[in-house]
């Protein structure tokens, strides 16, 4: 379980994090949905100790991050994160090098899946495919956490239908996702949970099918009452 | 460990290839150096002969010999190495800084490694010392095969002949290779200290940014003050108390010092503060 | 298999309704092995969980059955299929029924017309 308890966090006077608290739990997927601001790339960075934090506390399983915990838990930002004049190879081992968790045969079979040479060069890649190596070296490690920023930002339709039916056939199934967006629609039917996010306050937490069964109300509507309120 | 060695072996993959080109320029420019003013001081001496009808020992009466000194202090001698000074320089600031510049961000996947990040740190600095005595073993190599060539160039009674130790042991080659191994650790040491010393500074940047500069600078400051404390106190307060040899084991002290305050708050800022 | 969610019923409900469907269109046969949670997840875009909790749901409604650590399979029971079946037209009827009740048509003409639309539309199947 990854628990984010009271965690505040200013840059400069701004405060981008007022005391956040939820958790996300192994098995699930965890939706972090915020219209605009900044405080949910913060959170995950937070958790992912690239940025630190004013006060407040974060654990996973029960232990605050050390760098053992990488091998553990691994972030997807929505920037790529490996030289540009790397090959797709390189980026491969480059990982098999440093991680004990990378699984090669998963991200040879990913590579497959998204119809990417593997010397391919990491600059001439297009934004969705970009984004698609980005996917696969997250995906590609055995960890039990995944943390993922707006995976569906600026990609074409048809990369996302792709990046969708990896989540459904790669992602999940005993792993704990956190996932951020500032749109729902192409995972709407994806996500465990769904904690909504504005201004560095956390508004709503809430099982996305005990709502539709309780209330008959969709995600998108709950989010229309809160963030409209 | 297995990791420190791969991310020293990664580090210095990336910049293999600028160092290649930096090693051919080095060798071009001084080979040049050497044939230029070795043929120049020939055909200077031969015009002179001609005209003034000068025997050769008369020419080298009047107008000195030649000696590997004249090259190694010509500007293809000291362009080269300030090049190289002044790339590895800068590329003690850039071999941090260009994993945040860019549209891609490795200071992510770096920072992300599941290896104590103060091996990045140490890494980072092993790679940096690993360049500086590449160069310097280059120079040592090329040093007895320029002299050579200089000496197929300029007959014999036109010139003085040095050694290679003696050739290094003039002016500033003596810095860059010192004569014992003694000199050789403390140079280097206070060379690497400096290096730790900028890459500390460097992360209280990215570390506290705009405000980082600032603390940077204040650390960098008494740092040096720290380094420079035995010395200070010597010339001021103490009135040439110690001993030279007294004097030289509190400098060694000193740097120890801020060598590893240098290390330990840079693990501090790396382990705790950085941000992506 | 693509199936079209809509956003306001739970998921899992969504998908024992398609199950149903296919039991009462004969696609699944009785006895019929089905696709693992992951297989479902993975061929209806939706999370495992969700799978895992129709699956649990069609088991205890008797519309599937698992034995030890086999795959599971549709069940056998005559009268599960019969009753399925008459569940999806009861359903459908209802909602027919509702909406032709909002615009007040009597039913001799409703049924006048079903009759000729449902001769027309099984003409150009």
């Amino acid at each position: 379980m990854i628990e984010v308890k009271n965690v505040a966090k200013k840059f400069g006077r701004k405060k981008v994090l007022k005391g956040v608290s939820f958790t996300a739990e192994k098995g699930q997927i965890t939706c972090l949905i915020g219209i605009n601001g900044v405080g949910k790339t913060t959170l995950l960075k937070a958790i992912m100790g690239l940025t630190p934090f004013d006060s407040g506390e974060i654990l996973i399983n029960g232990e605050k991050i050390h760098p053992g915990t990488y091998e553990k838990i691994t972030f997807i930002p929505d920037t790529i994160t490996m030289l540009p004049n790397m090959k797709i190879r390189e980026a491969f081992t480059f990982m098999a090098d440093f991680y004990n968790s990378w699984n090669a045969e998963r991200a040879g079979e990913l590579l497959k899946f998204f119809r990417l040479n593997e010397d391919d060069r990491i600059s001439d890649l297009s934004k969705g495919n970009a984004a698609k190596v980005n996917l696969i070296l997250g995906l590609a490690l055995d960890v039990d956490y995944v943390l993922m920023d707006e995976p569906f930002s600026g990609i074409d339709i048809f990369s996302r239908e792709q990046i969708a039916d990896v989540f459904t056939s790669h992602l999940i199934e005993d792993r704990g996702v956190i996932i951020t967006t500032h749109e729902i629609n192409d995972i709407e039917h994806l996500i465990d949970k769904a904690v909504l996010l504005d201004n560095g306050v956390i508004l709503k937490e809430f099982d996305t099918e005990e709502i539709r069964e309780n209330e008959g109300k969709s995600v998108i509507d709950v989010m229309r009452e809160v963030f409209q309120a | 460990m297995k990791r420190y060695l791969k991310l020293v072996n990664f580090e210095f993959n990336r910049f293999f290839k600028l160092y290649l080109v930096l090693i051919g320029i080095t060798f071009v420019a001084q080979m040049s150096g050497v044939i230029v003013e070795s043929k120049s001081y020939h055909n200077q001496a031969n015009e002179i002969m001609q005209e003034d009808l000068l025997t050769q020992s008369e020419y080298v009466q009047q107008y000195g010999p030649m000696s590997f000194l004249n090259i190694s202090e010509s500007i293809w001698f000291l362009g080269t190495i300030a090049l190289c000074a002044v790339t590895l320089i800068i590329y003690v600031f850039f071999i941090w800084y260009r994993d945040w510049v860019g549209k891609n961000n490795f200071s992510y996947r770096l920072f992300m490694l599941p290896s104590v990040r103060l091996n990045i740190y140490l890494a980072k600095a092993t790679t940096i010392l690993l360049f500086v005595l590449g160069l310097i073993a280059l120079q040592l190599l090329l040093l007895p095969f320029e002299n050579q060539v200089f000496k197929w160039i300029v007959p014999e009674v036109f010139r003085t002949d040095l050694s290679v130790l003696e050739i290094t042991n003039l002016y500033y080659l003596n810095l860059l290779i010192p004569k014992n191994i003694l000199e050789f650790i403390l140079f280097y040491g206070a060379g690497m200290t400096a290096v730790m010393i900028v890459f500390t500074a460097i992360l209280f940047e990215r570390s506290y940014r705009l405000k980082g500069i600032f603390y940077g600078i204040v650390y960098c400051g008494v740092s040096i003050l720290i380094f420079l404390a035995p010395l200070l106190l010597q010339a001021s307060l103490l009135e040439n108390y110690f001993y030279p040899m007294e004097l030289l084991f509190l400098e060694i002290a000193a740097c120890v010092l801020v060598l590893a305050g240098a290390i330990w708050i840079g693990n501090m800022l790396i382990k705790n503060k950085v941000r992506v | 298999m693509n199936v079209k969610f809509n956003n306001r019923d739970p998921v899992y409900v969504q998908v024992i309704q398609h199950f149903k469907e296919q039991i009462a269109t004969g696609i699944y046969e009785p006895g019929q092995e089905i696709p693992s949670r992951r297989e479902l997840a993975n061929q209806l875009k939706i999370n495992p969980n969700t799978a895992q909790r129709a699956y649990k749901e069609m088991e205890e409604q008797g519309l599937i059955f698992t034995e030890g650590n086999l795959p599971s399979r549709i069940t056998s029971d005559e009268k599960v299929f019969q009753r399925v079946r008459e569940e999806l037209i009861l359903e459908a009827v209802g909602a027919f029924v509702d909406s032709i009740r909002t615009i007040n048509v009597p039913l001799n003409e409703v049924l006048q017309l079903v009759e000729q639309n449902y001769h027309k539309k099984g003409d150009s199947l």
